[in-house]
């Protein structure tokens, strides 16, 4: 049984567990409602603590069409849908291969998945983009979209390998048994068994195209116009309303799919 | 007999194979086959502005050029300072919170919430925040602490990058504490609870339990971060200083140049930075598995 | 679980159709030969039939897109009453640097995309002009055959920055160089480069410029070079490598020796336009620069700068130029390109855009219709703007473009880098 807080009173366990739930309730609120003050904020300069002066504009800017925002965020959404199917339909076999088999050059092939994954993306894209130049497939959707493959299909692969790891073969063999076809057993055991996992390499895999900057500028050349793009435009064009109003636009999408995610996932798995 | 295992051994190897063909086929085309253009582009054959002929010119101008090495050490520099800081932070936070975040799905969210927020919105806020003229700078002239803008501390775009440590401890301190926490729930109780039985002190029973079982995870999250922070783009380029910047912002400016001769250089920076990493994630695999035990990176 | 199966089915279901659909509406651009001509066919073609060609047709035009206000107001009226004259859609293409655009233009160039491009017409002046013709990026020449060339002065057609257009180039709007101040925290602003200095000196910390080679901060350091190298009075209009020499150490010099008085002591530098403008706002600096004379009044008006904010001109004058519009050699809407040019020069497009973003009007009167030459005198201005006449007294032309990439990169290596 751990410790319980009864038995601690005040001592400096109490003041760290305190300080810590402190810094966390700031970390994750301070920057939103920050955001969300300024969005709302006629003009907000020093030396005033809170904005002197509300108003929508910039919210009724972001919801009127000439803002190009409602096509950026299209844009976005499309690409991040496709990119996020393709990456999952693609990581199942490999991540299923990976999960539940030894075999040799194994490491070998983690390490070719890790390297997309944490190495910047600038030398890569930059090759990429000479190669799309050959092929016409740069300032394309098409293009954006292959870029955006790089950093997620092997995200998901490595995510999906974990899920596969916890998966007891032995439900699927019972089907088999028991006279199911290979595809039913595939959508009535193996399916329900990995969703889960599946849902979570799914929402991780469309917040990384959905956050992608570098690599959608140099490959799409400014030409496709997706939400960071257009953020960063809006924070250097001075407008700081508008900015933040479209940072919260951006971040919405994200809290609804770490939400929904949640559900999937279980809040404290323990001893699996 | 034995032939009949090397064909059911061949075939399951064979299935191995087409499974994991088309993401290695993604992998192998797109980003080896990026970074092997890119690299024979910095090395010398580069049609698009008319080099046709190995030449080591480009990196050997780079590592002349002074701006390269202040920009390489900062880097570095910079990197392992935020990594250090948000994995002893986020270690902290872990334990602080471990008994509470057992039970409260609230926290758990919470502590994802930075994890949502793109570097570049976390930027943008932090600029509303630390600047001379920002949030808590008027909170300073409010209590009579300052006078004008000129007085507080200046910690965007300054000399010692503090606005990028800032804002990458900010984003991946909850990151780690996560990890951690996510791996000491897994792990559970039982060896604690050894341990105190066994007589050992709250501190023996941090430094011979506790710790070793957050080892893997802090590591692993050290990697990503100082990967991350050592490469990424958008935190420099609106925190940072115009000179010496990051690698990365020296290798996008020189990209973007509308004098096409400087790409190659662009690309030298950006093949240094890929080099670095790959040689990370290398050495860390390496280790990882003698000292840890562990396959791959825990964030998966 | 057996609900979430299914749920999961159907989400997959729907995102499969969403993709085939998505790739269906992914095929590329193919040129489209109504819409692509020569410059020889535009040359020997009637203006009514390239209107023709136009209609119905989408028409991507890049631009510095630093100025919200502006993107507003040509994406929305602008757009909506070109839609409305010739049907054609304007989609713009923002750009933090014009260098970009020509970057771009340079590569696919080089790379053979040599249609179906994805801009139709930029808006471009000064050196990214000069580098692109040199780059043979530009489709043209065409300016001279659009019925709205008739509104611009002569020297307005002719050259860029010492740059001859040779007609690959439309002119399109003016600047001016202004620098703006809070009268109520200044009460005496410097009137001239020396004085300025002065008070840079006895104001440490109160003052800063744009870091080059954004244009803003690259047109600031080139009056010292004007300044230093003789004045107006000199020949700027070709690069004389003497003059530079001499100008740029002297101007060099003087940047350093101010770099210790400087916001920040000179060790960092405002990256844009925009930055500048915040640090103006929150009293962090004095003074701010811009190409745009009514910025200031603009600013006021959104509620950013204090309203005692006035602008002011070097005695000794300040640098003004024109910009222009061009068609990359590899655009897919020539056509449509050359009538949404030949709209936005137009007399009435030019009065409507001065009276809401309020720039400089840049037809020349005499070529008016005598109503158009009324609208223009008494168009309004705002408090902080200078009067059209003052503006014009104190105009010095753009040095040669030579000029400018020089001494940026001079910038770059002597003073940044210090």
């Amino acid at each position: 049984m751990a410790p319980s807080l009864s038995t601690a009173s005040y001592g400096p366990a109490f003041w760290a567990k305190t300080l810590a739930v402190i810094a966390t309730v700031g970390l994750s609120l301070g920057p939103v409602t920050l955001l969300v003050l300024t969005s709302f904020a006629r003009h907000w300069y020093w030396p005033a603590l809170l904005p002197p002066e509300y108003s929508f504009r910039a919210w009724k800017d972001i919801a009127s069409l000439s803002s190009g925002i409602t096509s950026a965020l299209a844009t976005s959404a499309g690409i991040a849908m496709l990119v996020t199917v393709v990456a999952v339909v693609i990581g199942l076999p490999a991540a299923r291969a990976l999960g539940l088999n030894e075999f040799r050059g194994k490491r070998t092939v983690i390490f070719l998945l890790l390297l997309p994954v944490l190495t910047p993306p600038l030398a890569s894209t930059m090759g990429v983009h000479a190669l799309f130049l050959r092929y016409g497939l740069t300032d394309s959707l098409v293009g954006v979209m292959l870029v955006h493959l790089i950093p997620t299909v092997p995200y998901s692969v490595l995510m999906l390998s974990s899920t596969f790891t916890n998966f007891d073969t032995n439900w699927e063999a019972q089907a088999r048994t028991l006279g199911a076809s290979p595809l039913a057993t595939w959508w009535h055991v193996t399916l329900p068994a990995i969703a889960p996992g599946i849902a979570i390499a799914a929402v991780f895999a469309f917040l990384i195209s959905w956050s992608q900057y570098l690599i959608t500028l140099f490959v799409g050349g400014g030409h496709i116009v997706t939400l960071p793009l257009l953020l960063v435009a809006f924070q250097r064009s001075g407008d700081q309303a508008i900015a933040a109003a479209l940072s919260l636009v951006f971040l919405t999408p994200t809290f609804v799919l770490f939400a929904t995610a949640a559900r999937f996932l279980k809040p404290n798995p323990s001893g699996r | 007999m034995s032939y009949a295992l090397d064909s059911v051994r061949r075939s399951v190897h064979l299935r191995i194979a087409l499974m994991i063909a088309p993401a290695l086929l993604v992998v192998g085309v797109l980003f080896v086959g990026g970074l092997g253009i890119a690299i024979r582009q910095s090395i010398g054959y580069f049609p698009l502005i008319g080099e046709d002929d190995f030449t080591s010119a480009h990196y050997r101008v780079l590592f002349d050029d002074l701006e390269f090495h202040k920009s390489l050490a900062l880097t570095f520099l910079l990197a392992s300072a935020s990594t250090a800081i948000s994995s002893l932070a986020g270690l902290a936070l872990a334990l602080a919170l471990r008994d509470i975040a057992r039970c409260n799905r609230l926290l758990n969210a919470l502590l994802q919430v930075p994890i949502g927020i793109p570097h570049l919105v976390m930027a943008v806020a932090l600029l509303h925040l630390i600047t001379p003229s920002g949030l808590i700078a008027r909170t300073a002239y409010a209590a009579g602490l300052v006078k004008v803008p000129l007085d507080f501390p200046v910690v965007v775009n300054d000399r010692y990058g503090f606005g990028i440590i800032i804002a990458y401890v900010l984003k991946e301190t909850p990151f780690i504490a996560l990890m951690v926490l996510g791996l000491l729930v897994r792990l559970g109780d039982e060896y604690h609870c050894v341990a105190r039985t066994l007589g050992a002190s709250s501190w023996q029973r941090l430094r011979y339990v506790t710790l070793p079982m957050a080892a893997p995870a802090v590591a692993s999250g050290a990697l990503v971060v100082f990967a991350f922070a050592f490469g990424a783009f958008e935190i420099p380029y609106l925190l940072g200083r115009t000179y010496p910047a990051m690698l990365s912002v020296v290798a996008q400016r020189h990209f973007m140049s509308p004098d096409l001769t400087e790409r190659p250089e662009a690309i030298a920076i950006a093949i240094v930075i890929a080099t670095i990493t790959c040689l990370l994630v290398w050495l860390y695999m390496r280790l990882a598995r003698t000292l840890m035990g562990v396959e791959k990176p825990m964030i998966f | 679980m057996r609900q979430r199966c299914n749920q999961l089915t159907i989400l997959l279901r729907m995102v499969t159709v969403g993709t085939m659909v998505l790739l269906a509406g992914c095929i590329a651009r193919q040129p489209n030969s109504r819409l692509v001509l020569t410059p020889s066919e535009f040359a020997a073609a009637d203006w009514q039939e390239v209107v023709r060609r136009s209609r119905d047709s989408l028409v991507n035009f890049a631009m510095w897109s630093g100025d919200e206000e502006r993107n507003r107001y040509l994406r929305g009226k602008v757009a909506d009453e070109l839609k409305r004259r010739h049907d054609i859609r304007l989609r713009i293409t923002p750009l933090s640097d014009t260098a970009d655009a020509v970057n771009k233009l340079l590569t696919e160039r080089s790379g053979g995309k040599v249609d179906g491009g994805s801009i139709d017409m930029v808006w471009i002046n000064g050196e990214n002009f000069r580098t692109a013709k040199q780059g043979g990026v530009f489709w043209g020449p065409f300016a001279e055959r659009l019925p709205s060339i008739a509104f611009f002065a002569t020297q307005a057609r002719l050259q860029d920055f010492g740059t001859p257009t040779d007609g690959y180039e439309a002119p399109w709007s003016r600047a001016q160089f202004v620098m703006a101040y809070d009268s109520a925290r200044v009460s005496d602003p410097p009137r001239s480069i020396e004085a300025l200095c002065v008070w840079i000196k006895s104001h440490p910390g109160r003052f800063t410029y744009i870091a080059p080679p954004d244009f803003t901060g690259s047109v600031f350091v080139r009056h010292l070079l004007i300044h230093f190298g003789g004045g107006a009075k000199a020949c700027w209009s070709v690069f004389n490598r003497e003059l530079y020499e001499q100008a740029s150490a002297a101007a060099i010099e003087r940047l350093n020796d101010l770099k210790p008085f400087l916001w920040r002591r000179g060790e960092t530098y405002p990256a844009t336009l925009s930055d500048q403008n915040r640090l103006f706002s929150n009293s962090e600096i004095d003074f701010a620069m811009s190409y745009s004379p009514s910025f200031a009044s603009e600013h006021i008006a959104r509620g950013e700068f204090p309203p005692t904010t006035r602008t002011f001109v070097f005695d000794e004058g300040t640098i003004g130029n024109y910009s222009f519009l061009a068609i990359p050699f590899n655009a897919s809407n020539i056509a449509g390109a050359l009538v949404a040019i030949n709209f936005l020069m137009s007399p009435e497009q030019q009065l409507d855009r001065v009276r809401t973003l309020g720039d400089v009007f840049p037809l020349e009167l005499s070529l008016l219709t005598p109503e158009e030459r009324r609208q223009a005198q008494v168009l309004p201005i705002g408090a902080a703007t200078l009067s059209a006449d003052v503006l014009a007294a104190h105009l010095m032309p753009e040095p040669d473009a030579e000029y400018l990439l020089r001494l940026e990169r001079e910038w770059l290596k002597k003073v940044l880098r210090q």
